[in-house]
């Protein structure tokens, strides 16, 4: 039988706590390969052409998104550019590569590679948005130990322009 | 030739910063059932219900599945859509094309977010690419304040006219009984000295994160008529993409190619000539206060570099000859699923007169707009006619 | 190429908290004095557990909860691979869902539709795992 019991409302809703960890591997696709082999071994940054409208991709795309055309003519960029945002974060937020607070304040960019066309992502050195501004020119740092990924460059440090 | 379709019906739940109250279906069925009883209709009434959020920030995998008993779902069609920030209007839109087509007489929309329960910047910053962005990204604040500097760059809009947009935002909200953030007595100076997030955006510059749902009923001509005295008739619906990249379409913010294309075929397709004299309201995704300006410029309100001007000069304002976001926008009430569904929700109270105290005087044109994965654009024109 | 091409390793690692709800909450505090708890529909009478705050079907709020018995049906069951885990799904006697949970028992004696109780784990503290699972009592 049955124990049928009435229950009565509880003052403070609950809170239930869960930490979500996954794991994945990404393909790179043989155009990021290219391009991390030639940053890893000769610390060299390589762009890619559209053969429709002539714009040089950095990082390399396989396609054209404008153009929907693939890109094929490979050709070596400077590791000097300019910058086309920048900002310092502040905000001490969630990392999700790690589920902790990402370290702050740190510079924050995308820069256009003399060369390219397009513009990438990467941390600047400065960290004083006084010392910072748009169409300011920087310059690629390289890690000496090189693995293969963006982080292969440290960051981009302010030049003379 | 495609059915006419309106929006017959809205509710909303008090967007706040946390609902510890309700979980998420809970929250859901709050919206849903206001928006039954504004059209007086029983669930059994609605012929299939479309609905969406953006599930990494709850970290649930099919939430129309958990959240079923929440919004009637049992044994009618549903769809669910998730494409970030513009979730909201493309599940309008996506309702509006099945009742064009003449397949549903009602639809039943929705669009919810809880971002109490997990962490917003660290969801976001997944949609970056783990190989060229991730590691560099900080969620949507990182993005739009570098995105800022190029448009403060190119436009020469200042601190100050930014705080007037979150001055703006704030005051309209407090005549929004929906909002989150309702500021009587915020200042341009009190945004000014806000706590820096990413340069040049300080935590005033920037949306809320919110709990909240909203959920209209959607109808056929035949229906909508007989549903309400003054349905918010859909005039013309717009989707544009952007590359998927920011640096391979530099000054993403300052020109938005999305933003503009999506509007211009919206405003072609309702005859709109003039956007700013053409429309009585607008309720735009703006996310944050550079943003709004930069849209003024992309949807055509200004000439390009011009957005600052608009603010000083209160043509946006509630007053002014273009009201925009009444509501108090994106800046005043972000449950991010939600977000864009409210713009329409929003914009189509505005053209029914049910607005009450942000009711703009005499609306008949008006524009709703999505942003969403940092790059695509949603435009609806919402018409009394 | 192929033999060599890359892979980036990545975590994603994010900390949730999840609002429960005046249903569940019910449910998770009533955990603690080993009750669980069922709501009732007051129209279709269907009674859930977990609990619902709102009947999706009838279109109501619910307003009434019950405690219902530890013991109930296994309705179906599985073993992860690779290890001696068993889980499954579990209709609590009088109510009208099945609730996930572990399960405890010989595989080989376990069937579909045998009983099973709640083994209740000492220290609760208004979890699902307050229950460490569900122990075969007979066929």
């Amino acid at each position: 039988m049955v124990s049928v019991q009435k229950v009565e409302a509880v003052k403070e809703a609950l809170r239930v706590p869960f930490r979500m960890k996954l794991e994945f591997d990404y393909a790179m696709g043989a155009h990021a390969e290219r391009f991390f082999h030639a940053l890893r071994d000769h610390a060299r940054i390589l762009g890619v052409k559209c053969p429709a409208c002539k714009r040089v991709y950095v990082p390399p795309r396989p396609v054209c998104g404008i153009c929907f055309v693939e890109t094929r003519d490979w050709g070596e960029v400077s590791d000097e550019g300019t910058l086309v945002g920048c900002t310092v974060v502040d905000l001490p937020f969630i990392d999700p590569m790690t589920g902790e607070r990402r370290p702050v304040p740190y510079g924050f960019a995308i820069i256009r590679l003399d060369g390219a066309d397009t513009a990438m992502y990467h941390f600047l050195e400065e960290t004083d948005p006084k010392r910072m501004y748009v169409g300011q020119r920087v310059k690629a740092v390289f890690r000496e130990q090189r693995t293969g990924s963006l982080q292969d460059i440290l960051h981009f440090r302010a030049v003379q322009g | 030739m495609a059915e006419r379709v309106a929006i017959v019906a809205t509710g909303q739940t008090r967007h706040t910063a946390k609902r510890l109250d309700v979980n998420l279906r809970e929250l859901i069925t709050e919206a849903v059932t206001r928006a039954l009883e504004d059209a007086d209709l029983r669930i059994q009434d609605i012929d299939a219900v479309f609905l969406g959020n953006m599930e990494p920030f709850e970290g649930f995998m099919f939430p129309e599945l958990w959240s079923v008993e929440g919004w009637g779902g049992y044994g009618k069609p549903a769809i669910k859509f998730n494409t970030g920030g513009t979730v909201g209007t493309t599940t309008t839109m996506a309702a509006y094309y099945y009742l064009a087509a003449g397949l549903y007489e009602t639809v039943l929309a929705i669009g919810f977010e809880k971002q109490s329960e997990g962490h917003t910047q660290a969801a976001i910053t997944t949609v970056g690419d783990p190989i060229w962005e991730r590691t560099m990204m900080a969620g949507a604040v990182g993005n739009f304040a570098v995105m800022a500097s190029t448009y403060v760059h190119e436009s020469g809009v200042t601190p100050e006219q930014a705080a007037k947009v979150a001055v703006k935002a704030r005051r309209n909200a407090c005549n929004n009984e929906y909002a989150h953030l309702q500021m009587p007595n915020i200042t341009v100076e009190e945004v000014m000295q806000s706590q820096m997030l990413a340069h040049p955006i300080r935590k005033l510059d920037m949306c809320p994160q919110s709990d909240g749902a909203v959920a209209m009923v959607l109808a056929s001509e035949a229906k909508a008529k007989k549903l309400a005295s003054r349905p918010a008739w859909i005039k013309a619906v717009a989707t544009a993409h952007e590359q998927q990249y920011m640096g391979d379409s530099p000054k993403r913010l300052a020109i938005m190619r999305s933003q503009v294309t999506a509007s211009q075929k919206v405003y072609k397709a309702a005859g709109i000539a003039n956007p700013r004299k053409d429309l009585d309201v607008a309720e735009i995704y703006e996310v944050a206060t550079y943003a709004e300006m930069a849209m003024y410029e992309n949807l055509g309100f200004c000439e390009r570099g011009q957005g600052g001007v608009l603010i000083d000069q209160g043509v946006t304002s509630m007053e002014g000859e273009l009201p925009v976001n009444p509501s108090g926008g994106v800046l005043s009430a972000n449950p991010i699923g939600a977000t864009a569904m409210i713009r329409v929700a929003e914009a189509a109270l505005q053209v029914m007169g049910k607005a009450g105290k942000r009711q703009v005087p005499n609306v008949h044109t008006a524009l709703a707009t999505g942003y969403g994965g940092n790059a695509w654009t949603d435009a609806l024109i919402l018409s009394s006619r | 190429m192929a033999a060599e091409s890359w892979a980036v390793h990545q975590k994603i690692e994010i900390p949730f908290q999840y609002t429960a709800g005046p249903a569940v909450t019910r449910f998770l505090e009533g955990l603690k004095d080993k009750l669980i708890v069922a709501s009732v529909c007051s129209k279709c009478g269907r009674r859930s557990v977990p609990p619902l705050s709102f009947c999706g079907r009838c279109w109501r709020p619910i307003a009434e909860f019950i405690s219902v018995s530890g013991e109930g049906t296994l309705l179906s069951f599985t073993r992860r691979a690779g290890g001696d885990v068993l889980y499954g799904m579990i209709q609590l006697e009088g109510t009208d869902s099945s609730l996930a949970h572990y399960v405890t028992g010989e595989v080989g004696r376990l069937r579909i539709g045998c009983k099973v109780a709640a083994v209740w784990r000492a220290g609760r503290t208004g979890s699902i795992l307050d229950i460490e699972g569900f122990r075969e009592v007979g066929n």
